[in-house]
């Protein structure tokens, strides 16, 4: 399957919409702990979720730096590029 | 027995060589491979990494710091440091989510404290720690394993006898900085024999273990890589992070490899129980497992019964449980409860344990009823005694079933902290190692109740911070996990004030104002306790190690300054604080790490 960036960042942001608390808004810039409330272990199962849908593996070492969906998006679309699976 | 004879554990690598039908294998997750390497091929792949480390310059005695993220070189290299009488620092590799200012932090601090001279880790950690050479005066080098894998050096064994220091075991430090537990080959081959013996009942070359849990971590090093080289067990290693994405791994391989012996915290049971689906499970086989010990953390009953429930259709033994207890400066273990025996708890009157500090049986159906997990008597050469906290000769045991702060000694433990010498006086009163457990003591059996640095006294009682944070985490809308209850006495000086903070996304004053109301309502109805002040926060502002455990005395510090309310969540704070530390590592780690560049896949 493939992805264009509009269609990956809508995907992600209804992903996430299930890991957040109820009646938290989800957006790009939503950070991941002070918005959605998501906690380091809680990350975990949101990667496995990803990893799942996007078919393919989130390496630990880039989640140090990461903060926001966009932040989770930019990393997904390298990976996404390198297989040929991102248009546009 | 009378065969028993102490080995460092430099003799028992050098003697498990000899078995070729034991060993460790490595799941990876990357690749999907599972290297297993006998304990001869062990022996093989330590000769090499302690022959690189002698080769970079390091001698007997010396310190060398390992964050090592992947499983097989964190046994090889660590292994390697000990045959070349190498003192192995262990170090957590960075984890989670942006928290990298306090892993630095943390990092620096070990790393100077342990007078390190070579840091060994991956070129992505090496890259992450930037300046850390610059800070650390005794740091010579820091070195990328990938350049050592294939190494040829030969080993140089060194003599290592039983009381050398073996490594240097750094506690997390949930209140205080941490501290290098020492740990002599001694100390080791006591506690490997107590756990291995009288603890799980080994059978040699036949009870194979799986662990996912980290190897920086004593549960896992002196659990997984030390005690089954005395003892000859398999053992199948899983990355941590891997069952934390996938709780399934952890049991999967269980029934694959027909593992006999599994540890986990409390935590890791409760992980299972919450995220797998029965659909993952299915036709998975968890009947070889003999011992699944609990420890490591405050054990709640429930969670591991609901564990036992969930998997009992898969063959799970419900009394196949332990209950663990033990701490870093008693090598591993202090005392676990009894085998084939399943968790079981003592049930005491609620009332008497926190006002007169009596741990009196209760009928379970009262509700005054307070049920506390047993863990177990003390091992065999080991004394564990209970004693009033103002008692700094420790001559006047309390009674049974009085409550007061554990002590401990025998060989297992530790004769202190590397170059601390006041806080290592601290910890020691008229020989007992000062535990901070606050417990109790029925027919032997080991009770354990809070640590006693934290406990919050109103009117003459004793409230434990754990137990109103696990009431108010019942909480709708209450962050489960995220609650730090503490006492104090600002802002009069008058009496100890209750408090409870805890993050929330909820927002707005009125719904605010709802939920710190049930709060208070849910912590009064259960333990009786009028609560002073309830502070709902927003996410990621309550201060935690880096390991994520949360640190009390901390956000006391903070409310009683009152800093708590104005403190920004992490994203504010990240670049203030460490700008001048990853000034240089910053942006290249940044890059690198979002865009890619990293480790294969497909």
């Amino acid at each position: 399957m493939k992805w264009t960036r509009e269609t990956l960042r809508a995907d992600l942001v209804a992903l996430f919409g299930h890991h957040a608390q109820a009646d938290t808004p989800v957006t790009e810039q939503s950070h991941l702990v002070a918005d959605l409330g998501i906690d380091s272990l809680g990350v975990m199962e949101v990667i496995a979720d990803i990893e799942d849908k996007f078919k393919l593996t989130i390496p630990d070492e880039a989640l140090h730096e990461v903060d926001t969906i966009a932040d989770v998006a930019r990393a997904i679309e390298s990976k996404l590029a390198a297989q040929g699976r991102l248009e546009g | 027995m009378s065969t028993y004879r102490a080995r460092t554990l430099v003799e028992a690598i050098e003697e498990a060589a000899a078995s070729t039908k034991t060993g460790y294998r490595f799941i990876e997750e990357a690749s999907q491979a599972e290297p297993f390497f006998t304990h001869g091929g062990i022996e093989r792949a330590s000769a090499r990494y302690g022959g690189a480390l002698q080769a970079l310059g390091a001698k007997k005695g010396d310190r060398v710091a390992l964050i090592l993220p992947d499983n097989a070189d964190f046994v090889f290299a660590f292994l390697g440091a000990i045959r070349a009488g190498i003192i192995p620092v262990p170090i957590y590799p960075p984890t989670g989510l942006g928290k990298l200012a306090g892993y630095l932090e943390n990092t620096l601090h070990i790393v100077a404290r342990s007078g390190a001279k070579i840091l060994l880790t991956n070129a992505e950690v090496k890259r992450m720690l930037g300046t850390i050479q610059a800070q650390a005066p005794e740091l010579q080098k820091v070195v990328a394993v990938e350049g050592i894998r294939s190494s040829r050096e030969d080993l140089h064994p060194a003599k290592v006898s039983l009381d050398d220091t073996a490594f240097l075991q750094f506690t997390s430090g949930s209140t205080s900085r941490p501290k290098g537990v020492v740990l002599t080959h001694r100390n080791l081959a006591a506690n490997v024999r107590a756990i291995m013996e009288r603890g799980i009942g080994i059978r040699d070359g036949v009870d194979s273990g799986v662990s996912w849990l980290p190897l920086y971590h004593d549960m896992g090093l002196i659990g997984f890589v030390i005690a089954p080289l005395y003892h000859l067990n398999t053992i199948t290693f899983l990355p941590p992070l891997l069952f934390l994405k996938r709780p399934t791994r952890w049991l999967s391989a269980i029934s694959r490899y027909r593992g006999s012996i599994s540890f986990g915290p409390n935590f890791a049971y409760a992980l299972c129980v919450k995220r797998i689906k029965d659909s993952e499970v299915e036709g998975l086989d968890l009947s070889s497992w003999r011992v699944a010990g609990c420890g490591a953390e405050p054990i709640r009953a429930e969670n591991l019964q609901a564990f036992a429930d969930k998997f009992a259709s898969l063959g799970f033994d419900r009394r196949a449980f332990i209950s663990c207890y033990g701490m870093a400066e008693s090598t591993l273990a202090i005392s676990f409860s009894k085998l084939g025996a399943g968790v079981t708890t003592d049930v005491v009157d609620g009332d008497a344990l926190w006002s007169q500090g009596r741990a009196v049986p209760i009928d379970p159906e009262s509700p005054r009823a307070a049920p506390i997990v047993q863990c177990g008597s003390a091992f065999e050469g080991h004394e564990i005694h209970v004693f009033a906290l103002n008692d700094e000769s420790s001559e006047n045991p309390l009674g049974e079933r009085c409550v007061g702060e554990i002590r401990l000694r025998g060989p297992s433990v530790t004769a202190g902290y590397f170059n601390e010498v006041e806080r290592t006086q601290e910890s020691f009163a008229g020989g007992w190692l000062r535990t901070g457990d606050l417990g109790y003591l029925a027919d032997g059996n080991v009770h354990i109740c809070g640590r006693s640095k934290e406990v919050i006294i109103v009117n003459g009682r004793n409230y434990y911070p754990q137990d109103l944070e696990w009431e108010a985490g019942k909480v709708e809308g209450v962050r489960k996990g995220n609650v730090v209850a503490f006492g104090t006495l600002k802002p009069h000086n008058d009496r100890e004030r209750v408090v409870i903070t805890f993050e929330t996304v909820v927002t707005g004053d009125a719904p605010l104002q709802a939920l710190k109301g049930e709060v208070r309502r849910v912590v009064q109805q259960a333990l009786g306790l009028t609560v002073d002040d309830v502070v709902p926060l927003a996410p990621g502002v309550l201060p935690k190690t880096t390991s994520g455990k949360l640190q009390r005395s901390k956000t006391r510090e903070l409310y009683e300054t009152g800093t708590l309310l104005g403190r920004a969540a992490p994203r504010d704070v990240n670049t203030v604080e460490v700008a001048q530390v990853l000034a240089k590592s910053q942006l290249g780690y940044f890059r690198h790490a979002l865009l890619g560049g990293k480790k294969s896949e497909e």
